[in-house]
């Protein structure tokens, strides 16, 4: 297959992508109808495309707002992040800065009950949304543009003076209690988040709700007031615009949002940086289940920058198992040895420290070990077999050539400047981005594998039933049964991600390939 | 801001009318100029141009699903799905007329196996099963090496595809990737190929990713498990009562012949519809399907579903023991959804568990505060009479019994009144807004007009259904509670919690 031609990027937020490909449509197709020759035969004329760009502007509060109009639908959508969360807060707040985003939603606001929000919503046909990581906490709002004032009113309250409705505290804190218990009933998610406990000890990372978190003292209305009055101000809040809306007409409404809203009491402090884990081992939780699920990783020695080794490891991690069906663990694990319906890589890297590099897979129990040895050779092939020009070129077309897909909707031009001004990235990071994978070359592949990749050290988590394996665990390495040090052998989870410069596993979240 | 905000909102907060500006029209989804085309081969073709990023969605739903799926042979859809994307005579492979033989020769040995085990029992430890499953891994072994996996994954992706994925419901197989507006024309001669060339390669392994898959949302997730189970005890004779991915046993004994046979009956153009939706030209995307897909042949309808489920007389019960926390599913048998009273039926889902508005959350949430969770959901499928379920997660120490108890009066109370007109309006607003937000994205779209038109023959029979929904009154809400929510026509599943002795003990007691 004919790898397409880089395409050439003008820098600067006004530049066209042109997806370059052959201009000549039509010729000499009628030859071949189809098949791989048919197929390498196709030219695809140019694609010529000036994405929109997002206006940058600034309230009287001194609010960034990203604001661009796009009239495809009736519709608005308003963003909101603020910076500050549970992982840079003391863990007494933990619970209360976990819930805070949902209660923003649920609790009603200081004058309206929660039915009474509850009613607004459904009357103006509002879809709101309000979630957070451990270090920023986000909502947004879509509205019908005809009903801008009121809906922006009611979000605005809801956001600056939540209600933190008594019953609603409750229930949050009934959920928190039954969410404990039925952690162990979803093999999945449990191994993520011990995974996260093994490697990130007690770090913000590592920590899971217990029930001690959720006891009157550490969790009840002043908690979440405290979370609140710390996080939310105008010195920690970024906003976006995309819809059919003028700047004209949205910006005194942001602005009556924002007035007499005063900073935040005190600067949040920076992010504490994980002691991680760095001695290999295998940990088993036993569970008496038919599929093993593994989790292996190590620090993984890179983070989110301009340097060359940054987009080296981009491509490495993509040819080694971070593009699915196009990547070599899922090629052997899956398609080869039919072990698995799912296995990739991860390699995260966050802006202000190292992330983990490794695997995840679930398999029979008969197949375990087999599967996490294919794995780590798959690992180790990446040394002796180092990626080809071929490899790194398609794993390079395969991000330019989809690069249109980064303007599929508005509302991603606009979340991705409030994410790289949260994150201090240039406004162009983007293009950016796409000029330092392009020029990644097979030698550097190689060599960021080389420096940063080491099977012999993963820290190997197999949640699965011993007695079924294919062989004993022990033929891995030394062998510690894994309690995780929480509420017993199923400790776990709340939502913990990616996207906040976390560098946990994501809970739960599974690559889902057909 | 405070004050402003709520003399603003205080009159509001009486009314009973929408704000929402989206009621009284047509549906807006029945706005879009989709053009709809039927080659001679009876491939339908829908394409609906839209302006935007230079990008487009391509969707093909053939009408087969596990309804069609004859005893002993349950998954074979979609296992048929997997096997869709290994390629064709010349995609995957370097030498096809090599490696095709050895399937041939790799089959033989596995109906041999299959007749052996079928004999002695497949857990036997023989030395001919062994020796079978040998020579089968041999021949495989040999036909690798003239392989190229998953190379029509690699030419999409390095094409910037994206979305790349399929998906097996109990009616439809349905297939769908988006790729950037220039290379539309590389879908068609990719597809068009696999639908008149494909090859099943490397088709024991696949066999077992699906028993892996199976055992990854079924055997290792306590809901799956229940879920599975509900279904089996609701639909005895009627195949509902079998799962997608199939069962375990017909799985593993699936051929590579079989599959094949199954694909050449009925997948072809004449039982699918294309959708594409996007950056694009109507006029030369039907000169790329001429070119490309015109010459397919029909291939067959899918096989009827002839049997009838029979009336339930009395109420079923089914427990699951798992060394898992406890969750109930009760389900009444309802009409298809294509029946006169399934718009009803929709608004009711909503009416239960539509948000935090809804009638089972106020309850068993917030007011008892008996359950963490409740949801509601028509199913498995559409096209014929199915299960309307709930599903409710009782919280601690709280029991399954109890949250039973409270569904059945909030039930009764619905029989008793009517919904007030201002609760269904609230719901029509939440339905219109979802779907208005619905349109955003090209590939929704294109799933949502190619479901319509190869289920309902319509690709606007989606927005139609959408559209009924709002003539729907309290009565009817009140009707259909009465005629179809009664304790005869009930299937209660319980997962009832049984603790393993010890962390490796073997406390697991399957349905």
């Amino acid at each position: 297959m004919r790898v397409p031609s880089s395409p050439r990027l003008l820098r600067g937020l006004a530049a066209a992508i042109l997806l370059l490909g052959a201009v000549q449509e039509a010729a000499a197709q009628e030859a071949r109808r189809s098949g791989l020759e048919a197929v390498r035969n196709l030219r695809f004329p140019e694609l010529e495309f000036r994405p929109p760009q997002a206006e940058a502007h600034t309230l009287a509060s001194g609010v960034p707002v990203f604001f661009l109009q796009d009239r495809s639908l009736p519709l608005v959508t308003v963003y909101a992040r603020f910076e500050g969360g549970y992982a840079v807060l003391p863990r007494e707040l933990y619970a209360a800065a976990t819930a805070l985003p949902g209660l923003l939603r649920s609790g009603g606001t200081a004058t309206l009950s929660p039915d009474s929000v509850d009613y607004l919503l459904d009357f103006y046909a509002l879809q709101t949304a309000f979630g957070g990581g451990g270090e920023s906490t986000s909502s947004s709002i879509n509205l019908l543009a005809r009903h801008l004032e009121p809906s922006l009113s009611l979000w605005g309250e809801m956001l600056r003076n939540p209600g933190f409705d008594s019953l609603e505290v409750e229930v949050w804190r009934d959920r928190q209690r039954e969410e404990i218990l039925r952690r162990r009933d979803d093999p999945g998610r449990l191994a993520f988040s011990e995974f996260n406990r093994l490697m990130f000890g007690d770090h913000p990372i590592g920590w899971e709700m217990e029930d001690g978190d959720l006891d009157a003292t550490r969790f009840s209305r002043g908690r979440l007031q405290e979370v609140h009055r710390r996080t939310y101000c105008p010195d920690h809040l970024l906003l976006g615009v995309v819809g059919d809306v003028e700047w004209d007409r949205i910006r005194p409404l942001l602005e009556r949002i924002t007035l007499d809203w005063a900073p935040c009491p005190a600067a949040l402090p920076e992010p504490l940086t994980p002691e991680m884990r760095r001695e290999g081992g295998v940990f088993l939780i036993p569970r008496d289940l038919p599929q093993s699920t593994v989790v292996m990783a190590h620090p993984g020695g890179i983070v989110q920058s301009t340097d060359q080794e940054f987009f080296d490891s981009r491509i490495a991690n993509s040819i080694l198992g971070g593009s699915g069906f196009t990547s070599r663990l899922l090629s052997r694990v899956r398609t080869e040895k039919g072990y698995a319906y799912s296995a990739s890589s991860l390699w995260t890297t966050p802006s202000r420290y190292e992330g983990i590099v490794g695997a995840v897979t679930q398999t029979k129990s008969e197949s375990t070990i087999a599967a996490i040895r294919l794995i780590l050779e798959t690992m180790e092939e990446m040394r002796r077999q180092p990626p080809t020009r071929e490899e790194v070129d398609r794993a390079i077309a395969q991000i330019v050539n989809g690069f249109v897909f980064n303007f599929q909707d508005p509302s991603q031009i606009v979340s991705r400047q409030i994410l790289y001004q949260a994150q201090g990235l240039p406004v162009d990071w983007l293009e950016r981005y796409l000029e330092g994978i392009q020029s990644v070359r097979p030698s550097g592949v190689r060599r960021v594998v080389e420096r940063h990749v080491h099977p012999q050290d993963m820290i190997i988590l197999i949640l699965g039933n011993p007695k079924a394996f294919d062989a004993p665990p022990q033929s891995l390495g030394n062998v510690t049964i894994w309690n995780g040090g929480g509420s017993g052998a199923g400790a776990a989870p709340n939502g913990l991600a990616g996207g906040n410069g976390v560098s946990g596993l994501p809970r739960g979240a599974q690559r889902s390939p057909r | 801001m405070t004050g402003r905000l709520v003399s603003l909102l205080a009159p509001l907060l009486m009314g009973l009318c929408t704000a929402s500006g989206l009621q009284g029209q047509d549906d807006p989804g029945l706005a879009f100029e989709v053009h709809e085309h039927t080659l001679e081969n009876g491939l339908r073709l829908l394409i609906l141009p839209r302006p935007g990023a230079p990008i487009v969605s391509f969707v093909v739903q053939y009408r087969i699903g596990s309804v069609n799926e004859q005893p002993g042979q349950t998954g074979i859809a979609h296992l048929l799905e997997h096997l869709f994307f290994k390629g064709t005579t010349s995609i995957g492979t370097t030498n096809p007329a090599a490696e095709v033989p050895l399937h041939a020769a790799m089959d033989f040995l596995q109906d041999s196996l299959l007749a052996t085990e079928a004999r002695i029992g497949a857990g036997a430890d023989s030395a001919s099963l062994q020796a079978l499953r040998e020579q089968i891994r041999t021949l495989e072994e040999q036909a690798s090496a003239f392989v190229v996996s998953n190379q029509l994954d690699a030419i999409l992706s390095e094409n910037g595809a994206r979305s790349l994925n399929a998906m097996t419901s109990e009616e439809a197989t349905t297939y769908f990737v988006e790729l950037p507006a220039n290379r539309a024309e590389l879908w068609f001669a990719l597809e068009g190929d696999r639908m008149a060339n494909p090859v099943f390669r490397e088709f024991y392994a696949e066999r077992d990713v699906v028993a892996e898959e199976r055992r990854l949302r079924l055997e290792t997730n306590p809901g799956g498990l229940l879920y599975e189970a509900h279904m089996a005890s609701a639909f005895q004779l009627h195949p509902y009562g079998k799962p997608v991915v199939g069962l375990m046993a017909d799985v593993q004994r699936l051929t590579r012949q079989g599959v094949e046979d199954y694909f050449r009956r009925y997948y072809g153009p004449g039982n699918a519809v294309v959708a594409i939706v996007g950056d694009v030209e109507p006029s030369r995307i039907l000169r790329w399907a001429r070119r490309y897909l015109a010459s397919i042949p029909p291939g067959e309808p899918p096989p009827p579903v002839s049997v009838q489920e029979p009336e339930q007389s009395r109420e079923r019960r089914v427990e699951v023991a798992l060394d898992a926390e406890p969750i109930l599913r009760v389900g009444w048998r309802v009409p298809a959804s294509t029946h006169e009273d399934a718009p009803a039926l929709a608004m009711l889902t909503s009416i239960l568990t539509g948000g935090r508005t809804s009638r089972l959350h106020r309850r068993l949430v917030l007011g008892d505060r008996i359950a963490s969770g409740v949801a509601a959901s028509p199913g498995p499928g559409q096209m014929y009479p199915g299960l309307f379920s709930i599903e409710a997660y009782p919280r601690s120490p709280h029991t399954t019994a109890e949250l039973e108890e409270a569904i059945y009066e909030e039930m009764e109370k619905l029989k008793v009144a009517p919904p007030e007109e201002s609760e269904l309006q609230r719901i029509r607003n939440q339905m219109e807004a979802t779907e208005v937000r619905r349109f955003r994205s090209n590939l929704g779209l294109a799933l949502q007009i190619a479901e319509s038109a190869s289920l309902f023959g319509r690709w606007d029979d989606a927005f139609r259904f959408h559209e009924r929904t709002r003539t729907v009154t309290p009565q009817d809400i009140q009707r259909v509670v009465r005629t179809y929510f009664r304790e005869d026509t009930r299937t209660v599943a319980t997962l009832v919690k049984h603790r393993a002795s010890s962390p490796e003990g073997s406390g697991r007691k399957g349905p």
